[in-house]
Order: structure tokens, then sequence, then C-alpha cells
């Protein structure tokens, strides 16, 4: 905030350099190519001359008189012997070569044709086309006239070899002229009835003179334009070849020079600010040290950067270059020279054209050169402008705790000392402020910098920090250690979608891993497997207040991918409740306790009855419900099938599974939060994780391979189910082969056959699955998951207990291999379901060598489909980001880009936040529902409205240690 | 030939030929003529006598509002 810059950017423009100017602008010119001298200092006058810049702590620049770190450095320049093109133009210089005259420089088009290209510039400016389209349209339509309109120069055909060559094509008579023509009077010796012209013919035919045919035929005169064409016509030959000739950079050069002013601006250059010459370079600007430092090996020796060393090859050739054209070498040798000089100043600027082999290190590997700089992911604009690596920032692996609260991370106790926040010291905090100073940088909550009110910055060390203390006042900043209850941003890549990034409160821990919540993986895409997390430090009250108000997990518990919640129980949460209300059984007071032991409940209520022995017990059910607002109804289908019904905070009936309280639209965690707050659903779902993990460990929760296996009996079903399958598949080919199979409609005969098979065998599967469901028992743990919407389906169970099932590559059976089989193992033309990939065995029964192939095969094509998406998706989210980024919703309800365009006319076409309104199908918008109970509510307050108006808003957003100890005053929150 | 703008799909378009009508969308949301959305004149959703600089009202069915209402500039 110190470096405010006095002046503001009004407009940038972009142009060509004259090469004046660059001179001017040159610090000194550069002629040798050398860096050091033997003792290491730079020489004068070659590429690290001191007055390009100082990169050497203790040295001065001569140009500005800086040292190094405020040097910027200054550009030098070298005179190139002969000018060469900028391959950054090379299509810029094309279209100009193709759209002017060769004689007079003038673009090959009648005054009224510029003027119409003119408006037309003008016109597409206005309305944000692109002008290109106009230049190139421009270029066509000079193209197009074989003569120059001003001067009447006929004008050739430019050709452009990639990169940075130009030819003038012209149609010229062939040498061979007398040749050709000779053998197209000969008789044809395949064709009878050819038999030759005579030169009588050919004289007659072409309407020349015998003397002057014979004369052309004799190869004494060349025949004029005229001629020629008569000659052609009369003989049917063509007597022309194409004449390439080359033109120069010097050429090019003369050419742009006689272009006038007015005439490019017809093609949308301003030769103000570009005159076409300047494309051709006749200085090359050299950069500064600055820009390509060179570092010094341990052994003391200095390595040069890539920049330098192409520009070492450029003063080379351009000296041997002046030494041979002095000397009168031969032009051969002097078009090679320049060629190669060409060369290396293309390479300088990029280095992967194609069609030039890209200049090498000594090394082999390719330079990295002016272009590479700039381009791409890791270039300067995508890698070091856009991208940028943030101080106060930690990543490390994440584990779970389930003794967090959703709200909180746990933060390494080395990692919270090391990461800092500044505090301002005011009066009111100062004594704050000199604690964290005087604990010093090792012992937890201490500081490890402070900065004095004239801008100097101490350290904070074991030694200073008593001392360090007293001398702390308002006005001073102190980076003080992370402590429980800040807030922080926490974040996990791949970062899809805003739940990627949320805020969090530091709780300080032992040992090296970010601890989080269960129930926070959904949103982040997270497990334990070793995944690690970024953490970032807010360092501004503003910040942190954003965070906390915005950013906080409470706050994400909705996504507006689909308007519910994505935050919830998971996996064995879910387990967990299912078991403790499916079969709604009966708990001790200690048990009730128990579970409810992590929980703001301390007080059972009446017992639901009492056992055997007298003792009361409580449901399953009623534990749960203590959990619950005292308002709340609610009546849905759970994941198991059954009706859930919550009447006044009291669960009536049925299981509490996926459905009521699971991530990606639990129907009580959603409500919660959109009816009461998310400061009651955060509560909500943190309980109702440690309840479901009490339960689960109340019940004991395990599988194993005999959880998923079936007797003996069932097994013999599921045989005799495929046996069935086989003998109906069988009867199936056996129709087929006596061409008896009728197809289906828009279908062919085969493919018919193959629809039936495949049918066939999912029944056989399907069967198989009921039976294997059948014989399993409902308290099978792989049951209880697959019914609760914990983990797994029943699909997984038949995999596994009864067959697997029919393996298919791209949706169909599988037909590839060998001729007409899938494997050796089979005859040809065999379109039974084994021989097609069709998994008989279950996976705990174990699959046959072919089964365990074919198998392979499709698991195959799954993985190959996710490698595919995941890279697809990634760029299509990289364009649409990058096409939406600048969209903003605006005070009034519109959507506008940032040049003031209206996208859309209300956000949304409805206003309405996704967040808030779930996009699901089976959700409608209850719009009665909303309205009954926001006019309800009025009516409350207009009964006692002085109570309404006493009424205080709770606080919102606090710390959860801000927060009242009691939870007790939360039901009244909405 | 098929008269697109016929089709349940395609919502009503609607010519704003009163240049008022066009002076108080464009007061509403406090714009530029050319800062509505475009929409080309060769669209065959248009009405036959749009021109370039003409704005069209667009009603369009909407599963929360009901009806959607976008205005957009015709250009060539």
């Amino acid at each position: 905030m110190s470096m405010q810059s006095p002046k503001e950017i009004g407009g940038i423009s972009f142009g060509l350099m004259d090469p004046e100017t660059y001179r001017d602008m040159s610090a000194t010119k550069v002629i040798t190519a050398d860096t050091y001298d033997d003792d290491g200092y730079p020489i004068d006058m070659g590429l690290m001359d001191p007055r390009l810049g100082v990169i050497d702590p203790g040295l001065e620049c001569r140009t500005c008189g800086r040292h190094s770190g405020s040097c910027n450095g200054h550009f030098g320049h070298i005179e190139l012997a002969a000018p060469v093109i900028h391959v950054g133009f090379t299509k810029l210089i094309r279209r100009l070569l193709r759209a002017t005259c060769r004689n007079c420089g003038r673009l090959t088009m009648s005054e009224e044709a510029k003027e119409e290209f003119r408006d037309r510039l003008v016109r597409a400016e206005e309305i944000n086309e692109d002008p290109d389209d106009v230049l190139k349209a421009a270029v066509r339509q000079a193209r197009k006239s074989s003569t120059c309109p001003n001067c009447g120069e006929p004008q050739a055909d430019i050709k452009h070899e990639k990169p940075t060559t130009y030819y003038e094509v012209q149609n010229v008579l062939s040498g061979e002229y007398s040749e050709l023509i000779a053998e197209a009077m000969q008789p044809d010796p395949d064709d009878e009835d050819d038999v030759g012209m005579a030169p009588q013919e050919l004289a007659d035919e072409a309407d020349l003179s015998l003397q002057r045919v014979n004369e052309i035929l004799a190869g004494e005169f060349r025949p004029r334009k005229e001629d020629r064409r008569s000659l052609e016509k009369a003989l049917g030959i063509d007597l022309t070849e194409e004449d390439m000739n080359k033109l120069m950079p010097s050429d090019i050069r003369d050419w742009f020079e006689d272009i006038p002013d007015e005439d490019i601006a017809v093609l949308g250059i301003d030769a103000e600010k570009s005159r076409p010459e300047w494309i051709i370079l006749t200085v090359l600007p050299v950069p500064p040290v600055t820009t390509r430092p060179s570092i010094t090996l341990d052994n003391g020796q200095r390595s040069e950067d890539d920049l330098t060393h192409k520009l070492v090859d450029i003063i080379r050739i351009n000296q041997r270059f002046m030494e041979n054209r002095e000397a009168g070498a031969p032009q051969l040798i002097i078009e090679d020279l320049w060629e190669l000089l060409q060369y290396h100043v293309t390479t300088f600027i990029d280095n992967e054209i194609s069609g030039t082999p890209p200049a090498r290190h000594r090394s082999g590997r390719p330079l990295k050169t002016l272009s590479q700089r700039l381009k791409g992911k890791e270039g300067r604009f995508r890698g070091s402008l856009s991208g940028k690596r943030v101080n106060f920032s930690a990543r490390t692996v994440i584990s779970p705790d389930p003794t967090l609260s959703l709200n909180e991370v746990g933060i390494p106790d080395r990692v919270a000392t090391e990461m800092t926040i500044t505090i301002n010291v005011t009066d009111r905090n100062i004594e704050e402020a000199r604690q964290y100073v005087s604990n010093g940088p090792e012992r937890h909550p201490g500081s490890n910098y402070v900065k004095r009110p004239d801008g100097r910055r101490l350290k904070v060390t074991q030694k200073n920090c008593e001392e360090l203390a007293t001398k702390v006042e308002a006005g001073w900043e102190v980076n003080r250690h992370l402590v429980d209850g800040d807030i922080v941003i926490f974040n996990r890549q791949p970062s899809l979608h805003r739940m990627s990034i949320m805020a969090h409160e530091v709780v300080v821990m032992p040992y090296k891993t970010f601890r989080l919540n269960t129930v926070v993986c959904p949103p982040y895409n997270a497990d334990f497997d070793g995944d690690e997390m970024n953490l970032h430090a807010l360092q501004t009250e503003e910040a942190r207040a954003e965070a906390r108000v915005l950013m906080r997990v409470q706050e994400q518990i909705l996504s507006p991918r689909f308007g519910e919640n994505i935050i919830g129980a998971i996996q064995d949460h879910i387990s967990g409740t299912y078991l403790l209300t499916h079969e709604n059984p009966e708990f001790s007071e200690t048990q009730a306790l128990d579970l409810l032991r992590a929980t703001r409940v301390d007080e059972l209520p009446d017992a639901d009855g009492t056992d055997e022995a007298g003792e009361p017990y409580w449901t399953g059910r009623t534990i749960f419900s203590l959990l619950l607002p005292e308002d709340l109804h609610l009546e849905f289908t759970s994941s198991a099938g059954d009706t859930v019904l919550i009447e006044n905070g009291e669960l009536v009936s049925g299981t509490v599974d996926e459905n009521a309280v699971g991530a990606f639209g639990g129907e009580i965690v959603d409500t919660l939060v959109k009816n009461y707050s998310e400061r009651r659903a955060r509560i909500f779902v943190n309980e109702i994780a440690s309840l479901a993990m009490r339960a689960i460990m109340h019940f004991g929760f395990s599988i194993g391979i005999d959880d998923e296996s079936i007797p003996p009996a069932a097994d013999e079903q599921v045989d005799e189910a495929i046996a069935n399958a086989y003998e109906r598949i069988d009867g199936l080919i056996e129709t087929y082969r006596n061409g008896d199979l009728e197809s289906l409609p828009g279908r062919t005969v085969d493919e018919t056959l193959e629809m039936k098979i495949m049918q066939t065998l999912g029944k056989a599967r399907d069967s198989a699955g009921e039976i294997a469901e059948d014989h399993f028992t409902e308290d099978n743990p792989a049951v209880v998951m697959a019914r609760s919407g914990a983990r797994g389906s029943m699909l997984n169970l038949t995999q596994m207990a009864g067959c697997v099932g029919q393996q298919a590559v791209r949706g169909e059976r599988i037909n590839r291999g060998y001729e007409d089989r899938t494997l050796a193992h089979y005859q040809a033309d065999d379109l039974s379901a084994e021989a097609h990939g069709f998994v008989e065995n279950s996976y705990r029964g174990g699959l046959t060598p072919r089964e365990f192939f074919f198998h392979a095969m499709g698991g195959r094509e799954g993985l190959v489909d996710t490698a595919v998406r995941t890279s697809k998706s990634g760029y299509l989210q990289r364009r649409l980001i990058n096409a939406l980024s600048e969209l903003e919703a605006q005070y009034d309800g519109t959507v506008r880009d940032t040049s003031g365009t209206v996208v859309q006319f209300e956000y949304g076409e409805d206003g309405t936040s996704p967040v808030r309104v779930s996009s699901s199908a089976d959700h409608e918008i209850d719009v009665e529902g909303i309205a009954d109970r926001i006019v309800e509510a009025e009516f409350d307050s207009n009964a006692e409205k002085e109570a309404f108006l006493g009424r205080q808003e709770p606080p919102t957003n606090l710390s959860e240690y801000a927060e009242p100890r009691g939870y007790e005053e939360v039901e009244s929150d909405d | 030939m098929v008269d697109v703008s016929q089709h349940e799909l395609v919502p009503e378009h609607i010519l704003l030929d009163d240049d008022s009508e066009v002076e108080q969308v464009l007061e509403e949301y406090n714009i530029k003529r050319t800062d509505l959305p475009k929409i080309k004149r060769n669209d065959p959703a248009l009405p036959d006598e749009a021109e370039p600089g003409d704005v069209i009202k667009i009603v369009r069915d909407s599963r929360t509002t009901d009806t959607a209402i976008i205005y957009r500039l015709v250009v060539r």
C-alpha cells in the first residue's frame, strides 16, 4: 500500500517499434559474442556489459548507477549485417506482399474498393467484430488484380515457404520450348490416326508465318507472350515453367517502404505506430542481463541463460557475415550465411516453429527462448502473472478426527508455530499482544515477528522475546501464531466447485497431519488414503470477516449444484443410524447415555418402558429424536423403503438412513438448513455423526468373506437359473441358425439375436441375485450397508454371492480378439454365452481364467473411460471458467460482463439462488408451503408485536468458542 | 418450409416497434442499445419485419417464474 502508483493507466496500444527507437533506447551496442573475461569481469560491449544492468550483488549499474535488485536492467542492441524477417509477422508479411504492388507499393485495388474496406473496418470496430476478417477480405480483393491499377505493373503470385522464405512466382517460357514444340508435332506412335503436324500446319493454326515457326523450332527466336499462347492452343501443350524468384528480406523491406500510409490504413494498420518495413529487423534489441541472469555453479563455473546462448550465436554469425561480405565472398556463401542468421534470429524469438529444427543446448535439450517463456501453462502469463505462489500457507496429509466439529480443522502444532496472523496492536489488545511476544517463537501461542510503526520488522527470538514484549506499543504489528478459533481457509485440489475451498476454525493439535471431521469429505471429495490439503491463514480483518460469514463450512452445507445439502452423514454414520432406528432396539440408561455422550443432550426423557427385569429402556428412535428440533414435521421415504414420519420433533416411525441424514440430499439435514438455520443444521450434523459413531460401536460392525456366502442349496439354484438361461440361448442360436429368428423392428437379425441373448443373460444374473438376496439375513452387514445407502449396492452383493454376469466392451458382448472368435479356446462363430464374456461364477466363488480375461477387458474399458473423462472435463472446465469469469450479478438483478453488456436480465431468468432451490425433479417448489410458513410467522409477530420488536436477533457466525455454553436458545433460532 | 417460429419450443419473439417502449427498457436497465444481447437478423425465430437495430422482446416459459422476459438487439 505504500507503493501506490501516482499514475493511472488510461490505455494500452500495441504497435511495432522503429529501429531508430531501438538504437535510441539502447544502452550499448553489442559486438562481442563473449560474456566474461578470464578474470571474471564482464567484457565491454559484450553480452554481459555492465551498462545492460547488474545481477551480481555489489556491482553498480553503469547506466543508472543502481545496484542489483533495484536496477531493472537496460536494453542493448545488435546491428544486424543484413535485414532478417521477424517470425512473429510472417503471415502479415505474406498478406502485405500479396495485397500491394511489387513496383509502386500501393494496394492493388481501386480507390472505391479501398474506401469500402476502410468503412468496413470502422463498422467492425463499432459492432465488436473481428477486424481480422475485414483485413483478410481486403487482401483477397487485392490479390485478384493481375496488374496494378495504379502503375500497370503485372503482379506475380507470392509463394510463402514456411517459416521465413518468400518467392515471387511467374509463369515464363520454358527454356526447352523448341524441343517441347517439336515433340508435340511428332506423330503419336500409339495412335495410328495421329499423323503429326507439319510446320506449315502449325503456322496456319497459330496464325504465324512459316519462317517464324521454323525460327522458333530452331530455337533462334523466343516466341512472345501472344505467340506462345497461340502455339500452346494449337498444339494443346503447356510451354511455360514456374519461375521462382526468391525475395530476400532486404527486397521485402524496400518493397514495404514504398507502401503509402493511407494504403495500409485500409488493412487496419496504423502507420503512425507501425510502419510495415519495421517488421523486417535491421537492429536486434538485446534484452537486459536481468532477463537472462547467469548462474554460478558450485564449482565456480558460470552457466549462461538460454537467451544469452542464442545471442552469442547471433553475434557470431553476424560477425562472420560481415567479414565474408567485406572479403567479397561469392553470393552463394553470403546467402548461406544470411539464411543462418535468419535461423538464429528466428529461434531466438520462437524455438518451436514447425518446419525448423529447434536450436538445442549442448546437452540436446531444446533452448527456451522468448516465445517459450511466455507461452503455455508454465509461461509468464499463466504461470507467473495469473498464477501466484503465496505466503502464509501450509500443506500436509489429512486424517480424520470425529471429535472435531465440521467447522473445525486440526492443525499440527508445528504448523501453528510457523504460520502467523498479523494483529494490529491497540490499547485494547496490548496485553494480549505482549503475551504473544513474550512467549517467543517456540512456545505455542507465541509470535515470530513484530513490526514497528516505522516499518522495521524485527524477528522474535528465544533470546530477545522478553525484552521485545516490553517494547510493544499500540501501533505495532505482531505476527502471532495460529490459535484455537482463528479462521483459516482450507482447500483440496482439484478445486472444481466452491465447496473445494472453505473456511475452518483452527484447533491446534499434536502430530503432523491436518485433521478434519469426516462429514466434510464429500464437499472436498477427500479420503484419507494419503490425500494432502492446503491451508491459508488470513491476514486482514476484512478477509477474516468475509471468510467467516461467507465461506465457513456451515454456510456451505447446501450445494449450488443441486440445491440440497452436500454435507451430511456418510458411510459408517449411515450404517450407525440405520442400526439405531431400523428395528428400533432398546437401550438401558447407561447405554443410552453412552450413545449421547458426545452430544449436548445430558438428560434423558421419560423412559419408553421397562424390560422384564423392570429396568427402564429407551428406544433407538427416541434417542435419535433427541437431536431433532422440537417443532420438526417431516414425512418421506427412506432408502430402505419404509416411510419416515417425524412429528413434533419425534421420530414416530421409519428408518433413518441415507435419505434422511446422508450427504447429497438427506431430507432432515436439508430441511434444517432451509427452514431453521445453518447453525442448527451444523449442530445436527455434528451430533448425528457422533451419535452414529457411538451407535455403530455399540452394535459392532464388521464384514468378511463369509458374509457374502450363500448355502449350497442356493448355489445350486443359481446354477440352475444360469443353466436355464444357457438352454434358452441355445434355443435362440438354433432358431437363428435355421434362419427362423424374427428380427425386431429396426434391427437386423444379428442385432436381434445379440439383444435377446443379452436380455436373457441379464435376467439370469438378476434371478441369481434374487436367489442370493433371499438367503441373506436382514442383519447381514453387507445388506445393512446396501439397504441403508452407506456403501455398495445390492448389485455388488449379487456379483459377490451369485453371478458376476455379462462383461461388456462398448455396450456389447465381447466380440473382439481373433477372427470370428474371442479366444483360441473357442470354435469360430461360437455364439454361446461363455464364448462372449458371460461370467457365470461369483467373485466369492472365483472366476475361471477365461472369465477373468473377459472381466479384465470390461474393467480396462472403465479405466480408460475415467481417464479420458477427467482430462476432457478438466479442459472443458477451464474454457468455461475463462468464458464466464467476467460475468457478475449486479445489484439490479441483471447479469452483465465487464463491458456492461447484459447477459441475463434477471439472474438465472428467475432471480432465485440455486442454493436454495432444489433442482431434482421430485422436489417441486412448494410455493404454498413457503407462503404458509411466512404468513404464519407474520401472524405470530402481529399477535405479540411487543415481543417481536423486543426480540434480539441471535448473533451470526460467531466462533463456536464465542457461543454461550448452553445451546438451549438454538431452538428458537428461526 | 417449416416455420420454426410456430414450434412449441420456440418462445415468442415480439418486435418492439414502439420506440418509447424500447426507451423504457433501456432506461430501466440503464444501458445503451448496444449493451443488449444480440440476435442475428437471419435467425429463423424472428418476425419477418425485424430489421437490424430493432429490439425484440422474447417471452420464455420458466419453471420457477412462469415466464421470463428477455430483450435482444437485432444485428446483421
